[in-house]
């Protein structure tokens, strides 16, 4: 029985579902995007982002603290010499991964549905490694000779150790910023043209003609465009694995037990996907409302992206069972030890909101009705947050707080400058955010257009486009004859 | 063909600003959907012309095959650089390590060539990065703010909904009436002739 | 409606051996094989009893790795939804499918297990703390129940989804994928979760004092790799053979490729990983297993390994021509394997003969007796049903597969 397109497009055995709802056209796309940007800012815009400015002051102001009193107006001390500095730092590199999983790995595996939140998520990658990178910066304590971590000649004829994983964080981080940044603004590129040929005033017109380049839509420069688009794409998803793999060796280099362990690499760079997609999410259910962005960004979207961060979840959660056996079956005291004193020592309060958040909660998306519930997806991005940053708590701390020497074991308290920063961080995070929706399409536009069933040279059916070697030979054998019975 | 790539560098015009040496830039033809535009390229390519192109405001699938486009030389470019960048990460370790600032590092010999992977790594990626978007910027003549086209009225809507097809002057078989019935014939739903 | 360009369809007659043809002789062969080799082991095996444990326990790490590889490739498609892949998945179902011959192949182990792990020695834990330690764990009782939960396990995933997707060729019904792919997910938790214990018992613990938390994922990754390149060979050698030549274009070899290129990479990243930390630490207790394997001859088998199996494939496999074309995807998933081979006995082996890289006339019988073994089950298993599934919903789909 021959089924409509549509039934088809909705039936997830043999079709493949409807990405933008509502059949809209290209023009209504280019309208729904660029509407928000050309009016002025909403109301609840403005509510996002005066509190943002605000938090981004309370981080120049603690920043400002730190430099001129130093490193002690946090809670460090020894045996704690890393706490949430770095645990910041790990925490908004992780997130920063999504942007780059949704715009490279998933573009890599065809995955279509990725064009309504790639932009955006691409951005807070952007803006999160921008927060990543503040907290190395400020934790080095004589931030004035911070230029010593760049390989460049200096007047003691000294160079930096090549050999640590600090440095080659400084390294991965920095290029990761870039390549992020220059994935961005190339995807951007057509999305400005389409600005500058709607802008209505002189101003928007040059600042989104000078960053279009002049930008035409012709074929032979898409040519190359896609080509680079690949290619970046191919870099990307290395340079994603590896920045996190980076960022993990920082503590599996060292002997400290808990943290001298082989599955570090994979096991963060899950973790960083699984907390990413849930700020994206936070992101997308929060700018879909307010931008009327319903169309674009679907319930489906959501119950992939939930789908993501069941799969990574679940990775994170078989590290944490290998680590814990791999503890007992060891033999080693010291690292037994630090298992044990996480679950049940003076940390372990942390250690438990970080089970609960990161195991427990995210087992809910293998339900549907879970992935594709508004409040249970906003709730669930938040606790999921939540969760990995207590879980970069809990690697950092537990393991410092208690080590070799009984005598040296202390217990860290944060101060009020500490969580100043961390508040800071998020000012700095959202008011970036909110500056971006505003003044740029927050939806790849152009890409989104293509993922249109219209946008297909080949829709609806026409002549016969060239058909690869073995189709050509199978109709010529006369396999064109009716389907077997039954197939759709 | 692997090298096909290539040679497409070769056939690329040197100088950038070819202008006409007539009175027209050449004819535009809008078309209405991409289906119409890609059946038209194709009669376009088979036409004979050379210096002409399409315009459409999203990457239209399979539309290169159709305007009979080499492939981009770009992977060579981003392969090469890639290369050089990792050589080089790796060298400024290496000399900096065993010559220039050598220091006993928890033991291990001066040339602890695993602890220089990482950073040889990123700074491979960097440079194919960077290989990628001036090579794209490089190939495309970006930025090229200035454009005959832009003159045009109905060319507004190339990054909105329209597909265009653009055949320049200097091309030998355009003729300024000929080449605009043609672009008609092919099912454009306007054709304008572009003053230079 | 589909549109017409998309109605490929497929005669049953089409996507079986048809009689008479080359392939149906594989089972046959294959056992021929497996005798010989038999032969060869029990003849050579007496002489040598240990050597031929661990000749066998290579092999058969082998071929079962390539069995788990393909069970995790195809439920990750059904958990994925992939398109693209339907007409290769039948490959990885019937290599899947031998899971329940792996079992049988594993007894042969339980004859040496005293030749192969010093913790199974009797008394073995009496002069050593670390093996009291891990007493609970590492004894014999527990080690076979576990092996027995093991292969329960994949026997009872590879044989639902085997029958399931089986049944559907003839049904065409979607309930069917539908349910495939809602079992996926725990399916795949499962298989992680025993293949990673699996390794530890069988491979890890050939060094009990030895451990590295990422082992579990680094056995994934090389089993992957190691189907994948079967994958390909298996693709390419069936459109060679006239079976399915209009089936599988250069647009699936190339997806087959670039998914070989991209976990050769991943491969490479996990060993690397696991050998950098251990040695930027220099633990003595962890240093043991590398150090074992960088000296005399090993270190060669070391060299060769990471440019074999990471190098030389990496920079081969970049190139888009080489991988739509089938004489060039093959050799290297053919290349592959062999490394995928050299990276078990690279493992395994320095337990036996830690002065250097000894290689034995048992090697090469074992690998032949559990070959054909493995090959044979293989043929025998894809001469009864058809090659593609016929009824898959999304069959369609996979069959006008195109690469951007």
């Amino acid at each position: 029985m021959a089924q409509t397109e549509a039934e088809l497009l909705d039936n997830p055995v043999a079709g493949r579902p409807t990405l933008i709802l509502r059949s809209p056209d290209f023009h209504s796309i280019t309208e729904v995007v660029a509407g928000p940007v050309e009016r002025p800012a909403p109301l609840g815009w403005w509510l996002c982002f005066i509190p943002s400015l605000a938090l981004l002051g309370l981080l120049g102001v603690a920043v400002s603290w730190l430099f001129w009193e130093g490193i002690g107006i946090w809670g460090l001390n020894v045996p704690v010499g890393w706490a949430w500095d770095i645990t910041n730092f790990v925490f908004w590199v992780g997130i920063g991964h999504a942007g780059t999983l949704i715009s490279a790995i998933l573009f890599l595996f065809r995955q279509k549905w990725r064009t309504s939140i790639n932009r955006a998520a691409e951005a807070m990658t952007i803006f999160a490694v921008i927060c990543a990178m503040t907290f190395p910066g400020i934790h080095v304590g004589r931030v004035w000779v911070a230029y010593w971590m760049f390989p460049i000649p200096n007047q003691m004829d000294m160079w930096p150790n090549f050999r640590s994983p600090l440095l080659w964080d400084v390294f991965a981080v920095s290029v990761y910023g870039t390549v992020s940044a220059l994935f961005w603004y190339v995807g951007l590129i057509p999305d400005l043209a389409m600005m500058r040929d709607r802008a209505k005033t002189r101003t928007r017109k040059l600042v989104y003609g000078i960053f279009a380049l002049g930008w035409r839509g012709s074929v032979r420069q898409w040519h190359h465009y896609e080509t680079a688009y690949l290619l970046l794409a191919a870099l990307a998803t290395p340079l994603v694995l590896s920045v996190h793999s980076v960022v993990s060796m920082d503590f599996a280099v060292s002997v400290v037990p808990g943290w001298h362990t082989t599955v570090f690499p994979p096991y963060f760079v899950a973790g960083a996907i699984f907390s990413g997609f849930a700020m994206v999410l936070t992101l997308m259910v929060i700018c879909r409302k307010a931008f009327g962005l319903e169309q674009i960004i679907t319930l489906r979207h959501f119950d992939l992206m939930a789908k993501i961060m069941l799969v990574t979840g679940t990775m994170v959660g078989y590290a944490y069972a290998t680590e814990f056996f791999t503890a007992w079956y060891s033999g080693n005291p010291y690292e037994m030890f630090t298992f044990l004193n996480r679950a049940l020592g003076p940390y372990a309060w942390a250690y438990w909101t970080m089970v609960t958040c990161n195991v427990i909660s995210p087992q809910l998306f293998w339900f549907k009705r879970a992935r594709t519930s508004i409040p249970i997806l906003f709730a669930l991005s938040i606790v999921i947050n939540i969760g990995m940053w207590f879980e970069r708590f809990v690697i950092i701390v537990t393991s410092l707080h208690r080590d070799f020497l009984p005598s040296a074991w202390d217990y860290f308290t944060p101060t009020m400058w500490d969580v100043a920063c961390l508040l800071g961080s998020f000012g700095l995070f959202f008011t970036l955010f909110c500056l971006f929706v505003r003044f740029l399409p927050m939806v790849a536009t152009a890409e989104v257009k293509t993922v249109l069933p219209q946008a297909d040279p080949h829709w609806p059916a026409g002549p016969e486009r060239e058909t690869m070697d073995g189709r050509a030979a199978l109709r010529a054998r006369g396999a064109s004859a009716p389907a077997p019975e039954g197939a759709p | 063909m692997p090298f096909d790539s290539l040679r497409s560098l070769r056939a690329m015009p040197l100088l950038v600003n070819q202008l006409p040496t007539g009175p027209y830039y050449g004819a535009l033809a809008e078309f209405a959907t991409p289906a119409d535009l890609y059946h038209a390229c194709e009669r376009v390519r088979d036409a004979g012309f050379t210096r002409w192109d399409a315009h459409t405001p999203f990457p239209v699938h399979g539309l290169e095959g159709a305007m009979g486009l080499r492939r981009s030389p770009l992977p060579w470019i981003v392969l090469g650089l890639g290369l050089l960048g990792a050589a080089l990460g790796f060298l400024l370790q290496w000399w900096v390590h065993t010559a220039a600032y050598p220091l006993v590092i928890s033991g291990k010999p001066y040339n602890a060539w695993p602890a220089f992977i990482p950073i040889t790594f990123e700074v491979g990626v960097l440079f194919a990065a960077l290989g990628a978007v001036l090579g794209m910027l490089g190939l495309n003549r970006l930025p090229m703010h200035h454009h005959p086209l832009f003159r045009s009225r109905i060319f507004e809507r190339v990054t909105d909904d329209a597909f265009f097809i653009s055949i320049e002057s200097w091309d030998p078989r355009f003729d300024p009436s000929a080449t605009p019935k043609l672009l008609e014939s092919l099912g454009a739903r306007r054709v304008e002739l572009l003053e230079s | 409606m589909i549109p017409e360009r998309d109605r490929v369809a497929l005669r049953p007659e089409q996507a079986m051996i048809p009689p008479g043809h080359a392939w149906n002789r594989i089972p046959a062969v294959g056992a021929v094989f497996a005798l010989l080799g038999a032969v060869a082991c029990a003849m050579l095996g007496a002489a040598n009893p240990k050597q031929f444990f661990f000749s066998w326990l290579v092999s058969f790490l082998f071929f079962l790795s390539l069995a788990l590889g393909a069970l995790f490739f195809v439920l990750i498609q059904y958990a994925a939804q992939g398109g693209w892949g339907i007409v290769l998945r039948r490959i990885g179902e019937t290599t899947f499918a031998t899971l329940p011959v792996m079992a049988l192949l594993f007894l042969p182990l339980l004859l040496g297990l005293r030749d192969l792990y010093e913790w199974a020695a009797p008394g073995a834990a009496e002069h050593d703390a670390l093996l009291r330690w891990k007493a609970p764990f590492l004894n014999v009782t527990f080690f076979l129940i576990r092996a027995a939960l093991y292969f329960g396990c994949w026997s009872l995933i590879a044989l639902f989804y085997y029958r399931l997707s089986r049944g559907q060729d003839a049904t065409g019904d979607p309930a069917v994928s539908a349910r495939l792919r809602r079992l996926a997910g725990p399916a795949i938790i499962v298989l992680a979760l025993t293949q990673t214990f699996a390794s530890i018992d069988w491979i890890m613990s050939l060094t009990p004092h030895w451990y590295s938390t990422i082992f579990g994922v680094y056995f994934f990754a090389g089993s992957f790799v190691g189907f994948i390149a079967l994958l390909s060979v298996v693709a390419v050698a069936m459109r060679r053979a006239g079976l399915l030549d209009t089936v599988i274009s250069a647009e699936h070899l190339h997806d087959v490729g670039k998914l070989l290129f991209a976990f050769t990479a991943f491969w490479a990243y996990i060993a690397f990983s696991q050998f950098f930390l251990i040695w930027y630490a220099n633990l003595p207790e962890e240093t043991v297993w590398y150090m074992a394997r960088l000296e005399g001859s090993w270190k060669t088998v070391s060299i060769v390994l990471m440019a074999g199996h990471f190098g030389v494939p990496f920079f081969f496999l970049m190139g888009r021509a080489v991988k739509r074309r089938g004489s060039t995807l093959a050799v290297g998933g053919a290349w592959l394997l062999a490394m995928h081979f050299l990276d078990i006995y690279w493992q395994v082996m320095p337990t036996l003969h830690p002065e250097g890289l000894r290689p034995s006339v048992l090697d090469v019988a074992a690998l032949v007796t559990v070959g054909g073994c493995f090959v044979g089950a293989a043929g025998w298993l894809m001469r009864r049903q058809a090659l593609v599934p016929l009824r898959d919903p999304r069959l369609a789909e996979s069959l006008a597969f195109e690469n951007a």
